[in-house]
């Protein structure tokens, strides 16, 4: 059997191979520190580091290759940080990676759902976006806004809106991105974005497909 | 208690030190730009260059044993050494101020051994800091192929450098210090456009510019680091390190 896991700081995603079968799976990550799980490979904010660690752009990178060939960007926008990589005639070009400030991320539009009690179907594409460099200002707004009448599901998609124009600016304006990570099902989030690129989604597990293909 | 420091910092105009070094044979010499444990006196506002809140820590804590301190203010240093080398005049140091903007002729032909050399990084910059005050000959160096490059001043947190291959080319500040013309603007912007090269300054210097615009011309990785290197920055040079 082979293991591969990303740890994220909220969610854990774990690819596990029996006789050639690939299957993949989501946990919260307080639950894999009640597991004992030896991985052959692993990366993420939550694993500690050891031989079989893996530098998280490194695992991007290598998991979303063969949609980065032709000169578009792979960005991953997880619960507490954003990070892109980019290649050049099939050669790696350039990268970032933001993990400072996790106050515009995944962890703070769940517990923005959980404290209104918005489902995340709910959000909707609507024009308007906040300026959301710090995501602190824009939880400032959003009370404001939601304090004013406007709908909660209204405000926290402007808000995602503003996250989605931020992962645009992050990555230097592309034509395209390839988008991994948890946003890939946030239907709101990659309306959003399409209104400034191209937008492919590669899914949740493009970090344990990066590491799989490593080992 | 007795006065046998000579405190210094970024890189004093060559006769300048060589004077000082003849007035005082036996004074120990200080780099004040180096973290060295000094309490930090909150004498600056917290987000400020933390080269600069070295140089105040280190001087307010050896207060009693500096001789004179010789502070470069010129285009080799920054206006913030500026501010600094007048406030603490008027603080009761006697302070030398020194401008060192020679320029060289050719910045393809100067003599930069150690930032060529085999040499961990670390190694490499510290012993180019060293040399500041030492003036040795390290033209026995062995140059080695390069395969990264490492553009800027020295860290305050010098363990940044660990994360380089030994085959790591200096470039920036310190190698325009080593060829012995800080203040060469043309210098300091060179790198060698075909290799990989991180460009790194401390935050809230005004580097950060000219790392930023360089790092974009040259398609490297650009980061400033405030204080202490932490797990992101250590990652993300990494990162570049392992896919470039």
């Amino acid at each position: 059997m082979e293991l591969y896991i990303d740890a994220g700081t909220t969610w854990t995603k774990i690819l596990k191979i029996e006789e050639e079968k690939k299957l993949y799976k989501v946990i919260p990550t307080s639950e894999l520190k009640k597991l004992d799980l030896r991985p052959n490979k692993a990366t993420g904010h939550s694993i500690l580091k050891s031989d079989n660690y893996e530098n998280e752009v490194v695992a991007l990178a290598n998991g979303a290759k063969e949609y980065l060939e032709d000169d578009f960007i792979a960005l991953d926008l997880g619960s507490r940080d954003i990070k892109w990589v980019k290649f050049k005639n099939k050669k790696f070009h350039d990268m970032d990676w933001n993990s400072s400030c996790a106050s515009a991320t995944g962890a703070t539009v769940e517990m923005l759902l959980k404290f209104y009690d918005v489902k995340v179907e709910d959000l909707v594409f609507v024009k308007d976006k906040y300026a959301i460099t710090c995501g602190i200002f824009g939880l400032e707004k959003i009370m404001d806004d939601v304090s004013m009448g406007v709908e909660p599901h209204i405000a926290i998609s402007k808000f995602i809106h503003g996250i989605a124009y931020n992962a645009f600016a992050f990555t230097k304006n592309p034509e395209k991105i390839c988008i991994s990570g948890g946003f890939c099902e946030n239907e709101c989030f990659i309306r959003c974005l399409s209104e400034y690129c191209d937008v492919v989604t590669l899914g949740r597990f493009v970090l344990v497909d990066g590491l799989k293909s490593m080992a | 208690m007795t006065k046998d420091i000579i405190a210094f910092w970024g890189y004093p105009e060559k006769e300048l030190i060589k004077e000082t070094k003849k007035e005082y044979p036996n004074a120990i010499w200080v780099d004040l730009d180096i973290e060295a444990g000094a309490p930090d006196l909150k004498y600056l506002p917290e987000n400020y260059c933390a080269i600069i809140k070295n140089i105040y820590n280190n001087a307010l804590f050896l207060k009693d044993r500096i001789i004179k301190i010789l502070a470069p203010i010129g285009k080799d240093k920054c206006d913030s050494a500026y501010f600094t080398s007048e406030i603490l005049k008027e603080s009761g140091f006697s302070v030398i101020q020194s401008v060192f903007e020679d320029v060289c002729q050719n910045i393809k032909s100067v003599k930069v051994p150690i930032s060529k050399s085999g040499l961990s990084l670390r190694e490499k910059v510290e012993l180019i800091t060293k040399n500041i005050v030492e003036q040795k000959d390290y033209s026995y160096l062995e140059k080695i192929e390069p395969k990264f490059g490492f553009w800027g001043v020295p860290p305050n947190d010098l363990s940044l450098l660990e994360l380089f291959p030994c085959q790591t080319e200096v470039f920036g500040w310190c190698r325009a210090v080593e060829a012995g013309y800080p203040g060469d603007f043309q210098l300091e912007s060179y790198v060698n456009p075909d290799l990989p090269t991180v460009f790194f300054t401390q935050a809230f210097c005004s580097k950060t510019q000219l790392a930023k615009y360089l790092a974009n011309k040259y398609e490297g990785l650009f980061i400033d680091v405030d204080g202490f290197v932490n797990n992101s920055i250590r990652a993300k040079i990494e990162a570049f390190i392992k896919l470039r």
